[in-house]
């Protein structure tokens, strides 16, 4: 697929929803015009006051075009700024499944270096500002600018230019001193929310590490450890509560300036009859209307700028190209057996400096079963990856049913296969959406049977609502083993021509381990496995095993053929007898 | 709605009916906090009255220079030239006022807290091991750092808003009636109309408000979740179905996210027409007034502009409301957690131990028998005595009440029968300081603290020089190790020590000890698997910790205890066997059944 620019997103959405904004921009700049019609009633009603033209008639009349100002408005703005924000919403919407969507696309390798938080951040901090620069900032900026415009041109209808100069000066340092200040009372919020972080890591810190604290009666250095964090906040609060106190008196503080400048000189143009006390009133409410579209027209600013910036950062991350894709013309493989070929010279990670995998060569038939030992960082998880392209092997080194991997379609290559991982990582969901992960349609027997198999189903049976349990943090915490045993469930449950287990019965314990691993010989007697295990019980009775040492294979043969070589496997093998004697 | 909320709703309403003591006593409560800024609140309040005069006053000034200024037969510039530069003033004291207010009220408020967090903070660090038990560090976090964040807004927000809205309203009305009583008697209509909007609406946005929150927190951990497990859902080709469900959550956030801006939208014109609709009532009424000369214009047009100043103040204190709940809630975890007695303490008239170092440091147990719960005994009747510097061994399978023994020596929890002495005195009759001091600990896991290497070896005392610390890492043999560190001993540790290896972090703990200098030293060993060279390293640091000092092994590994003063083998909870390594094997016990399985190298396999 190609990656998207968010910003031709954005272009595109407001094109194919040009008629609701059209109509929605439009009531707001409508609903401007209406408004400055209420200080304009007012002034005449004054006028007529003053020039004892007023009759009760007049008074109803006026008082009933004022309320009928004041609905109109409300309705008018109402409806332009409800649809507004709604379209802004869908938007939001859109943009964070177009950001999901794309991150299904990218390998494993995308992973490896970012840190979930920080792409969480970006999915939801720069999606949600984009969504109110669009929604609220084109509310505000919509009805800042009408308002000013409408009004300008009201003051200037009804009072001489000089008045409406004189007075508006310290009114134009509103839009200024909020772009130049509004940032710096953000930042100092900002420096606020890390001081609140730094206390709440710290004392989660310490209380982790309570047993010590208590053992080394260590209590007072640690508190004072957290009365610098404490203080830090009052610090930084008080830093916040100044910048925004001030943002906030400087505000209106200028407003009243404008009014002043105002009173004195309209109430000299009046008095010397160049204005009417009518046009006067008028405009002194006009002054107070212009204050705020003029703060908001920096509020506005500030939120496109910060849009913009997330707007880039969101180009970058939807500009990421997939880099394991299907091949245009994949091979089609109508029944896959399972047969399993490697010739690797060498494998390097993009960002590593030394290969972590040279010279592996095997051939695994199908429907036989391949141990891999070796130690940590040996290479074993790399291997079993490169099959299912979760990293990408280099062309014309790994073969399905004699046919390069990136051959194949990616839906072909991992419908073939089936994984565990060494983690065992679920979902927090029950348990038999967690088995049914990779086929949603199968039945519950089917789901029971494949937790039998994996010795799963007493434990599952113990849990308060059975299969239905919720695991995770809103539900039952499962232990170690009992997720590798849920998810060898979910991979048995696939049932696909190769099974490939990561180290995944490490936590498991002895008799459970022979349990599976004769649940495994009986459930797929014709299909390919490939076990990754640390401890060589599981891989005993292995067609093939391969020995890992520093990304090379160093012994290979069967269990029987090993022990008689005398190597490194015969080695571990008898360390770990005399291990599992004691245990 | 109601039927579809997710948790975090259901949470948030059964925990409020959990604790039906939470009330404005518990806010109360904590108001000894307060005590010490009484002054800084009185000058709040006198500040809050300059800035809510000078608000009330500006209106007043221009129905002045209107009435008597401009609307006369003979205008009167000077009069105006006046009346602007009282204005003026005004604003600015009216400025400066509310300046000072933020910052006096801000400062208070936030020292409050302060107090409030240091106090639950040494208050949680005093309470026994059986609290932390059964009390998650995660919700102590929490009422550390939010709760207290949630009762610092009583302090500040709930208060500023009683003192400045409610004065602001009351000063408006006065200030109303003043200019004409029947117009403002007929004004007052407004307020209840206000209050009851308010209120209406403001239960209908917290819902709302909360509903999208919580959406919104799956739509998060939806995220986090998936992003964690790409691979496998790459791996088993469910990038379809993962879509679709992150559709539907982002669908109904979305939905609770516009019914909220809806309601809040709503909402606010609402509040806008009335406004509105009020400002023509007046003129109605008002200008009836003024065409019989009841009143002057001017008075009118003061008339309209305090209308519209009700506005912003009932608005605020209504949305208090809010804020007052929330802090009785919070204010009430804190009391409770503050109430709390640590089921552990000093003897009211201890005696403090004049100079540490000349503790002898022997161990007693004397028919010891200790359960965590009732009817689950740990330990059976334990008794063994340990003399000076001797150096110990316990050995047993899991469960088997190894680790018991430090918690009891160290004095994190009390036996039911019998004794624990250390120099013939019981554990009980030291202070937990001097104790503390006596006994030092060595865990299996390794709690490293952000900072240095340096603060964490010596636990960030500052009385601990830093030849001190630099000594204790050579006699561990981690100087070296240390040094090759970038920064050496100001090295910064990031997450936890994440940068260090396992061996690294035993030899750090190991030095730790040596800096502390305890008379008897605990140690549980670690159970991860070292290769061969840190095993090495991590062997010759316990000799150098453990020379000169009475010291107890909970050992993992046969080879570390091989040449123990005394080894005490337990099982199920029971002292079995006990004395020294070829004894033991020759007495062909469990000790030596242990030993001949596993090789002396091997682990002694403690389950997994």
């Amino acid at each position: 697929m190609v990656p998207v620019n968010p910003r031709t997103l954005l272009k595109q959405f407001m094109l194919e929803h040009k008629w609701a904004y059209i109509v929605s921009l439009l009531s707001i700049v409508l609903s401007e015009f209406v408004t400055v019609q209420f200080p304009n009633l007012l002034g005449q009603f004054t006028d007529l006051l003053q020039a004892h033209k007023m009759t009760p008639a007049l008074i109803l009349h006026y008082a009933i075009l004022l309320g009928a100002v004041g609905v109109l408005y409300v309705l008018l703005y109402g409806v332009g700024q409800l649809w507004n924000g709604t379209l802004g919403r869908r938007f939001e919407y859109i943009l964070r499944r177009r950001l999901f969507h794309h991150w299904e696309l990218l390998s494993t390798s995308y992973y490896r270096y970012r840190s979930i938080g920080d792409l969480l951040n970006h999915a939801m901090t720069d999606v949600r500002q984009v969504r109110e620069a669009l929604s609220g900032g084109l509310n505000i900026l919509t009805n800042a600018i009408f308002l000013l415009i409408a009004t300008l041109y009201m003051t200037l209808r009804t009072v001489p230019m000089e008045l409406t100069l004189y007075s508006i000066i310290p009114l134009l340092f509103v839009p200024v001193f909020v772009v130049w200040f509004g940032p710096k009372v953000r930042l100092a919020s900002k420096h606020v929310q890390e001081g609140l972080s730094d206390m709440a890591e710290l004392t989660e810190e310490s209380l982790s590490a309570v047993r010590l604290i208590k053992a080394t009666g260590n209590e007072e250095v640690e508190a004072g450890r957290f009365r610098l964090r404490v203080e830090e906040i009052v610090r930084r609060q008080m830093t916040m509560f100044t910048r925004s106190a001030l943002f906030q008196s400087m505000i209106p503080l200028m407003g009243s300036i404008a009014f002043a400048i105002a009173l004195l000189y309209g109430g000299y143009l009046a008095l010397t009859g160049r204005i009417l006390l009518g046009s006067f009133v008028a405009f002194t409410l006009y002054l107070t209307m212009l204050i705020q579209p003029l703060q908001q027209i920096g509020f506005v600013i500030n939120n496109f700028q910060r849009a913009s910036a997330s707007l880039a950062r969101l180009a970058v991350l939807l500009g990421e190209m997939p880099d394991i894709e299907s091949p245009e013309h994949p091979v089609e493989l109508p029944v896959v057996r399972g047969r399993v070929a490697v010739h690797l010279p060498t494998f390097q990670y993009a960002d590593a400096e030394e290969p972590t995998l040279t010279g592996v060569d095997f051939e695994l038939p199908a429907g036989q079963t391949l141990g891999i030992v070796g130690r940590t960082g040996s290479g074993k998880t790399t291997l079993v990856n490169l099959l299912p392209r979760m990293f990408d092997p280099p062309t014309g080194t790994f073969f399905l049913d004699g046919v390069d991997v990136r051959d194949l379609s990616l839906q072909t290559l991992r419908e073939a296969i089936s994984y565990v991982p060494q983690d065992g990582f679920l979902f927090s969901s029950t348990v038999a959406d967690n088995i049914r992960f990779g086929d949603e349609f199968a039945s519950s027997d089917e789901v029971a049977s494949a937790a039998r198999d994996a010795c799963i189903y007493d434990d599952v049976m113990s849990f308060p609502s059975g299969f239905d349990t919720v695991v995770g943090e809103r539900g039952v915490t499962l232990s170690g083993g009992q997720k590798q045993r849920t998810s060898i469930a979910r991979a048995l449950l696939k049932n696909a021509p190769i099974l490939i287990l990561d180290d995944s019965l490490s936590a498991v314990d002895m008799n459970t381990e022979k349990r599976i691993l004769a649940a495994l010989e009986r459930r797929r007697a014709d299909k390919t496995n490939i076990i990754i295990s640390n401890r060589l019980s599981a891989v005993r009775h292995a067609h093939l095993i391969i020995v890992l040492e520093e990304g090379r294979v160093v012994e290979r043969g069967t269990h029987d053929e090993l022990l008689r070589h005398d190597g490194v496997y015969a080695k571990m093998y008898h360390l770990q007898e005399a291990e599992e004697a004691v245990g | 709605m109601s039927q579809a909320e997710p948790t975090i709703g259901k949470k948030r309403r059964s925990q409020s009916s959990d604790v039906p003591t939470s009330g404005i006593h518990s806010l109360l409560k904590l108001l000894p906090f307060a005590k010490p800024f009484t002054w800084n609140f009185i000058v709040v309040l006198f500040l809050v009255i300059i800035y809510n005069g000078t608000s009330v006053l500006q209106p007043y000034l221009v129905k002045i220079a209107i009435d008597r200024d401009l609307s006369v037969h003979h205008p009167n510039y000077q009069g105006l030239l006046h009346i602007t530069i009282i204005y003026v003033v005004i604003v600015v004291l009216g400025v400066v006022a509310n300046f000072a207010q933020v910052l006096v009220l801000q400062y208070s408020g936030q020292s409050i807290i302060r107090e409030i967090r240091l106090q639950l903070f040494r208050h949680i660090e005093k309470q026994s091991m059986s609290f932390f038990d059964t009390n998650s560090i995660g919700r102590l976090v929490t009422n550390v750092s939010s709760d207290t964040e949630t009762v610092s807004q009583f302090f500040t927000q709930f208060f500023l808003s009683m003192m400045r809205d409610g004065l602001s309203v009351v000063m408006i009305v006065i200030a109303m009636f003043e200019l004409n009583v029947k117009i403002a008697a007929i004004s007052m209509i407004i307020l209840p109309i206000l209050f009851g909007i308010s209120f209406a609406f403001r239960n209908r946005l917290r819902n709302a408000y909360q509903a999208t929150r919580s959406r919104l927190s799956a739509v998060v951990s939806f995220l986090a979740e998936n992003l964690a497990g790409m691979r496998i859902i790459q791996i088993f080709h469910q990038e379809r179905r993962q879509d679709d469900r992150f559709g539907e959550l982002n669908e109904k956030h979305r939905r609770a996210n516009v019914r909220e801006y809806r309601t809040s939208v709503f909402f606010n014109r609402v509040l806008e027409l009335v406004g509105n609709l009020a400002v023509a009532a007046v003129v109605w009424f008002g200008g009836g007034s003024v065409l019989h000369g009841a009143i002057l214009f001017g008075t009118l047009y003061a008339f309209i502009s305090y209308i519209r100043q009700f506005f912003q103040p009932i608005n605020s204190m209504t949305q208090q409301w809010n804020t007052l709940q929330s802090s009785m809630v919070s204010a009430d975890r804190i009391g409770k957690l503050l109430e709390r007695e640590p089921s552990i303490q000093d003897k009211p008239a201890v005696e403090r131990i004049a100079d540490v170092s000349r503790v002898r440091g022997q161990v007693e147990f004397r028919g010891v028998t200790f359960s965590y719960q009732p009817d689950m005994v740990v330990l059976k009747n334990i008794s063994f005595r340990v003399e000076p510097g001797e150096f110990i061994g316990v050995v047993g399978p899991t469960g088997a009440g190894k680790s018991s023994i430090i918690s009891l020596l160290a004095r994190f929890y009390e036996p039911q029968m019998g004794s624990v002495l250390i120099d013939g005195k019981d554990v009980r009759d030291y202070a937990q300081d001097d104790l503390h001091q006596v006994v030092g600990l060595v865990q299996q896991e390794v709690n490293l603290f952000t900072g240095t290497v340096l603060d964490n070896i010596r636990l960030f005392r500052e009385d601990i020089p830093r030849e001190r610390v630099v000594a204790a890492a050579e006699r561990v043999g981690a100087h070296h190790i240390i040094e090759r560190m970038p920064h050496a001993y100001d090295t910064p540790l990031v997450g936890k020590g994440q940068n260090l290896s396992m061996g690294e972090r035993q030899l750090l703990s190991f030095a730790r000890i040596i800096a502390l200098d305890p008379r008897i030293l605990i140690l549980d060993e670690a159970t991860a698997n070292l290769d061969s060279q840190t095993e090495e390293l991590v062997q010759q640091g316990l000799q150098a910790v453990s020379a000169s000092r009475t010291t107890l092994v909970i050992a993992h590994r046969l080879a570390t205890i091989r040449h123990a003063d005394q080894i005490l083998v337990l099982e199920k909870g029971q002292l079995v066997e006990r004395g020294r390594h070829d004894e033991l094997v020759a007495k062909g016990g469990l000790y030596a059944l242990l030993a001949e399985k596993s090789g002396v190298n091997a682990r002694v396999v403690s389950g997994s």
